[in-house]
């Protein structure tokens, strides 16, 4: 189980894995070493699921898709709006979680753990690692972000 | 004697701003006044948010079919902290899922996709009423 910075904006409280690194759009990036060191598993950060709403469907590239970083790995459509993530790696899809198709709502349920959305067999780690964020500074920026949406309610 | 063929209440989702609470408000409509007049009664969520004793008392005698725009259930929530038996927890999103070509858009008047996931959602609260002959005890899904 993951450790979590947290902090509350107004009613929502979000959560950030310390355990992983973080696009400043908001998905999480785990280096599944030392297990299987080329690879990485993807997902939505809390504050991202909770912002986007009740997850209708996650669609994600299929197995054995080759990505650039920056190129389109899923399309979210939730309750509110059709999201699409980019691919923080280059590298191959893969896998997919399978819970995706049955019940998408574990990504908003357990957005660290059983809402992953894929796993990357990465070709270029090391460049796209140094582009990512440490927790603490996507929680800082998070913060900043929820702070500002909250100005627009 | 006693006249009223109410037999399950329906109390949709009042949340603002989504299409999909629009749908279970529009289902909910269908529902009543189109699909079963005679055996269903609607009610307002707002009304047991006030705690108004014509709404309790009308939840206490007959099971309530909900029917939320989001997962905080909050129809379903409510139903039952006002001491009302859920008898159908409908959530919008579910029935959506079963048809991802009914997106719904459109918040004051949805288009025509959300008018038929509507439709379509009444249709089969409808059936699944007409398939229990007694109101039933206890929560489930459509």
């Amino acid at each position: 189980m993951p450790e979590y910075l947290e902090t509350t904006v107004d009613k929502f409280t979000f959560r950030v894995a310390t355990d992983r690194l973080y696009t400043p759009q908001g998905a999480w990036v785990f280096w599944m070493k030392p297990e299987a060191p080329n690879r990485v598993r993807i997902g939505l950060a809390d504050y991202l699921q909770q912002r986007s709403g009740d997850v209708a469907f996650a669609t994600v590239k299929p197995v054995g898709t080759k990505l650039a970083a920056g190129e389109m790995l899923a399309e979210i459509e939730t309750i509110k709006a059709m999201v699409e993530l980019p691919s923080p790696v280059s590298g191959t899809v893969a896998e997919i979680n399978p819970a995706l198709d049955t019940t998408p709502e574990v990504v908003n349920q357990d957005p660290y753990e059983k809402g992953w959305l894929a796993v990357i067999e990465t070709t270029a780690w090391e460049a796209d690692r140094a582009k990512l964020l440490e927790p603490d500074a996507y929680f800082e920026a998070m913060k900043v972000e929820a702070l500002e949406e909250l100005k627009k309610l | 004697m006693n006249t009223d063929k109410t037999r399950v209440v329906v109390v949709p989702c009042s949340g603002i701003g989504e299409p999909f609470g629009t749908v279970s408000r529009e289902a909910a409509y269908e529902l009543c006044e189109e699909l079963r007049p005679g055996s269903t009664r609607l009610l307002a969520l707002a009304k047991l948010v006030l705690g108004e004793p014509e709404a309790r008392e009308l939840i206490a005698r007959h099971p309530a079919v909900t029917i939320d725009g989001c997962k905080q259930m909050c129809a379903a929530k409510m139903v039952k902290q006002s001491g009302g038996t859920v008898a159908r927890e409908v959530a919008v999103l579910d029935v959506f899922r079963r048809h991802k070509d009914l997106k719904p858009e459109g918040i004051a008047e949805l288009n025509e996709a959300g008018q038929k996931l509507a439709r379509v959602l009444a249709e089969e609260v409808a059936e699944s009423l007409d398939t229990s002959e007694q109101p039933v005890k206890g929560a489930s899904h459509v």
